[in-house]
């Protein structure tokens, strides 16, 4: 039986980071390719030996799909294809093919010069690593070889995340990375169409979340940063250049308008350049509301916002200020935050998940004494506030995924076994689908129905008009060609081997006893079987021999035994049945009376 | 308000309880099949007596689930015991349920308590209390009220018959006492060690329109003396009446809350006593509010009371234009928490408020 198989070398029922082979119709694909965060040594890869142990991946991958830019979906890329070795395509999208580097590099960064570590990917492989992507546009069909095609879909999360269909043939399987369901401010929520894969993929990671609505997140966030500069404090918010950032600056802006405030907000330089510059170029991946206020006017052109010089971190007086890197692990926000943190009446809000190691991941753990260069120790009194704004789906939305695309089966990844359990029967039940959970380095076996289209020559459908649609045709397959069936009737296909056809006869004798002439034996075996085949054409023929359909039958007498007559029933292979059913009859004696 | 969370859930919910001291369940009331049971593990904001702002937490947890072919009108737990019951249309019958949140997060069905004898039935309402042994108390009327015995569907005790009004409410004040409110507001008390008797409250004044009464019972500390706090009824007009249960023939105390007949009459009506808070309750189930009322200043005269604090959150729900404003189903207070409240509402959402006490008082 022909079948799918999907072995997740991270995530399966581990969160941290997604690596998942999927082998399809005699292709093998690998699905994202991330790095656990959590982990300092090896464990932090996925297991790439478990994919070939002597073969190059190369030869055995066809190829490699990345969904979107979070290093625990493509933070191990770098270490795959340059340390552990891989030759072949990478796919992504735009977005993810220009935000995927910064970010390795960042990482990379953090890990070998400030954590001082070895077993690590240098700037150069994550260079030659990107030579080897291949961007995709949304829904544009991709032909990575004569028999496997990808396709991208809009998956919302971030800023280029998509969800990938991989088809081979007439099978394939839609792996959806991270998605969310509900638009946000500056994303629209991930959408497929009704293409009916054999398997879904699906991360469930917040499958057993019932989240607070944004309106509360956000109404809290501003009550924060409002109390803060109403006391005369300072906020910082440390922002990654894309995506949340530009939410907040909304927010912050309509709010600053509707209270009235006059505390500056201000946005750091080298963010406003990088962020108009990916806005620019990638806006179809943003909603509507943000295309229609960009065309409008530039999007960092707000009354209340402005840029943001160093020399300003020193005023007295409340302020907000947005500035990069993300997790306080280098740059402008760190500096900042030296200047700020030993003062209480102060703020700063983490708008993200930041990785071990950096200054952002410790103070959000509770440390307040940080050891900062040379020895020094920066006591933390600002106040440490986080907040979560990523989106991903939650059991409505995966429900609603599910209904979207229609799959066969669905596959969870990223979720506890014994808390999924809920989910599987709930998907089960409601959609009549098979649910599989596997774990790390378990494979999972889907079995598939391929239809394999057949073309059929005109004739022989003609022919064999009558049958129920569903019945056997009797025809022959011709030199297989990999790209389709045909079937046609035996005498074309004979003709197009070049094969002479051969005809089977096969010959009966049946005994009778009959003392009469030969003749009168014929005529008494014709009226039988006149009488008995009414459907059958029984014909008498002039020269003695008896017809039924296209069977022979002709009488003798037997050279010993004048009593006996013996009786020839031929027929050809195609008349089979019915030759041994006359035979049958015949054997069983003529009636007495004719 | 302090404090305001609002959640959506995929399926509207007419019960909240309080399960195991520290878990939620919530369960769906469409007709069909394929309700969900779920026991929700609260963030853990909620769980603490301090509020802490914009903790990463900040969002309920499915802890278990299960899948009811009937709706959810009642759902009890049975204290001490990994327990639920459940009731809803179309008969009396009581579904047991069994979490066992270790092993699994699948709520199973583990048996059925045989519906009552006769034709029209409605759906039984229930209480619980795992005082001698896990006992259900359960009825659809007056005349059709038993306990039965949880594990092995024992019945224990049937109450003598005075009168076929439907219930609206039951309750174990004592795990000798019970406590019977009809839904013409008749109240009875009944001591199951005899069991003949049945003492009636003072009805509630009746007044020519068919209003019904639901009723609410103080779930105080358990060393409490129970029959010391007063009974309240609502009706579907509005009217609050306080009964002292040992002086059952009289009110303590009767006024009438600013609130318009809902249209769908008593479906949701509500009442509940602040577990940490003394003489304040909570009223819903006429429109998108929940009103809190304070009842220490009232007396009987039965004038209007003013309520401390209207809860508005659901009327602005999400929906909007999509026809009629979403009407609160069922609400209950925190069990720790003094000033929070739980309230769901017909168009899916949950709402988790603290309000702030109006100056002038402490």
């Amino acid at each position: 039986m022909p079948e799918i198989k999907v072995t997740p070398l991270g995530a399966g029922q581990d969160v941290g980071r997604s690596c998942i082979l999927v082998s399809i119709a005699g292709k093998n694909v690998m699905l994202d390719c991330g790095m656990h965060m959590g982990y300092n040594d090896d464990r932090r890869f996925p297991d790439f030996s478990y994919i070939t142990q002597n073969g190059r991946l190369t030869d055995f991958l066809d190829c490699v799909i990345i969904s979107h830019f979070h290093l625990d979906h493509c933070g191990a890329l770098p270490y795959f294809s340059e340390m552990v070795g891989y030759d072949g395509p990478i796919y992504m999208t735009h977005p993810t093919k220009a935000i995927c580097p910064i970010l390795l590099e960042d990482y990379r960064k953090i890990t070998v010069d400030k954590k001082g570590e070895t077993n690590f990917f240098t700037s150069q492989m994550i260079k030659d690593c990107m030579k080897k992507v291949v961007a995709v546009h949304l829904h544009q069909t991709v032909q990575v070889d004569e028999e496997l095609e990808i396709k991208a879909y809009y998956a919302g999360h971030v800023l280029g995340a998509a969800m990938f269909q991989i088809k081979v043939g007439c099978e394939s399987v839609v792996y959806t990375g991270d998605y969310n369901m509900t638009p946000d401010r500056h994303l629209g929520a991930a959408w497929i169409d009704k293409c009916r894969p054999d398997l879904l993929i699906s991360e469930s990671t917040y499958a057993t979340t019932i989240r607070d609505s944004k309106r509360c997140r956000e109404r809290d966030f501003l009550k924060k940063v409002h109390e803060t500069v109403e006391r005369g404090g300072k906020v910082l918010i440390p922002v990654f250049a894309l995506g949340r950032a530009q939410e907040l600056c909304i927010l912050l802006e309509t709010f600053w308008e509707r209270m009235n405030l006059k505390a500056p907000i201000y946005f750091s330089t080298g963010l406003t350049e990088k962020a108009n510059h990916y806005y620019k170029l990638f806006i179809t991946w943003t909603n509507q509301k943000i295309r229609k206020t960009f065309v409008q006017r530039n999007m960092f052109e707000f009354k209340h916002i402005k840029a943001f010089d160093r020399a300003f971190a020193d005023n007295p007086g409340p302020m907000v200020v947005f500035a990069t890197p993300g997790m306080l692990h280098a740059g402008q926000s760190l500096q900042i935050f030296r200047k700020w943190a030993g003062n209480e009446k102060n703020m700063v809000i983490m708008p993200g998940y930041c990785v071990q190691g950096t200054v952002g991941h410790k103070i959000l753990s509770g440390q307040r004494k940080l050891e900062m260069e040379g020895r020094q120790i920066l006591e933390v009194k600002m106040q440490v506030e986080y907040m979560s704004f990523s989106a991903h789906a939650d059991a409505k939305g995966i429900m609603q995924l599910i209904r979207q695309a229609e799959p066969r089966n669905v596959l969870l990844v990223h979720g506890e076994a014994k808390k999924m359990e809920f989910l599987k029967q709930k998907i089960e039940q409601e959609f009549h689908v098979s649910c599989f959970m596997p774990a790390n380095g378990e494979t999972s076996s889907i079995l598939t129905n391929p239809c394999i289209p057949v073309d059929i020559a005109l004739g022989l459908l003609k022919r064999e008009a009558q049958p129920a649609p569903r019945g056997f045709i009797p025809g022959a397959f011709p030199p297989f060609s990999p790209q389709s069936f045909r079937l046609v009737s035996p005498e074309q296909a004979l003709k197009e081997l070049g094969l002479a056809e051969h005809q089977l006869r096969f010959t009966c004798r049946v005994h009778i006893q009959d003392p009469r002439k030969e003749h009168e034996t014929v005529l008494r075996v014709y009226n039988h079987l006149r009488g008995l085949l009414k459907d059958y054409s029984v014909q008498h023929l002039p020269d003695g021999s008896i017809t039924v359909e296209s069977i022979l039958i002709q009488a003798t007498a037997h050279s010993e035994d004048q009593g006996t007559k013996v009786l020839l029933v031929s027929w050809t292979y195609q008349d089979e049945e019915l030759g041994s059913y006359l035979t049958a009859l015949l054997k069983k004696g003529l009636p007495q009376s004719t | 308000y302090r404090d305001l969370h609002t959640f959506e859930l995929q399926a509207p919910t007419r019960i909240i309880e309080w399960v195991r001291g520290n878990r939620v369940c919530v369960a769906g009331y469409r007709q069909s099949d394929g309700n969900e049971i779920l026991q929700l593990i609260p963030p853990p904001t909620l769980l603490t007596k301090e509020t802490q702002g914009l903790r990463p937490e900040r969002d309920f947890k499915v802890e278990c689930g299960g899948f009811s072919e009937r709706p959810v009108y009642s759902l009890k737990y049975v204290p001490d015991t990994s327990l639920l019951v459940t009731s809803g249309p179309p008969d009396s019958s009581l579904q047991v349920w069994q979490v066992s949140a270790e092993d699994s997060d699948v709520i199973k069905s583990v048996s059925t308590i045989a519906r009552e004898n006769g034709t029209e039935q409605s759906w039984a309402k229930t209480a619980t209390i795992s005082a001698r042994a896990p006992w259900v108390l359960h009825g659809s009327r007056l005349d059709r009220v038993q306990i039965t015995e949880v594990e092995s569907g024992k019945n224990v005790y049937t109450a003598a018959s005075r009168g076929s009004e439907e219930l609206s409410d039951l309750a174990f004040l004592d795990c000798n006492t019970l406590l019977l409110c009809c839904t013409t507001g008749r109240l009875c008390l009944a001591d199951i060690r005899q069991s003949q008797s049945l003492v009636e409250a003072m009805s509630v004044p009746s007044v020519p329109c068919s209003e019904q009464w639901c009723m609410g019972t103080k779930h105080g500390a358990q060393g409490l003396e129970p029959s010391s706090q007063p009974v309240a009824r609502l009706s579907s007009r509005g009217l609050l009446t306080l009964t002292d249960l040992r002086k059952i023939s009289e009110h303590l105390a009767f006024a009438k809350a600013r609130v318009s007949s809902p249209d769908s009459g008593a479906e949701f009506l509500c009442v509940s006593w602040a577990p940490a808070l003394e003489g304040y309750l909570a009223i819903s189930g006429f429109d998108g509010t929940v009103h809190v009322y304070d009842t220490q200043s009232w007396d009987s005269s039965g004038r209007e009371a003013e309520p401390i604090f209207v809860h508005k959150g659901h009327a602005f729900g999400g929906a909007g234009d999509s026809g009629d404003p979403p009407l609160v189903t069922v609400h209950t207070w925190h069990l720790q928490k003094p000033r929070t409240l739980l309230s769901a509402a017909s168009d899916g959402s949950l709402h988790v408020w603290d309000w702030v006490q109006p100056c002038g008082k402490c």
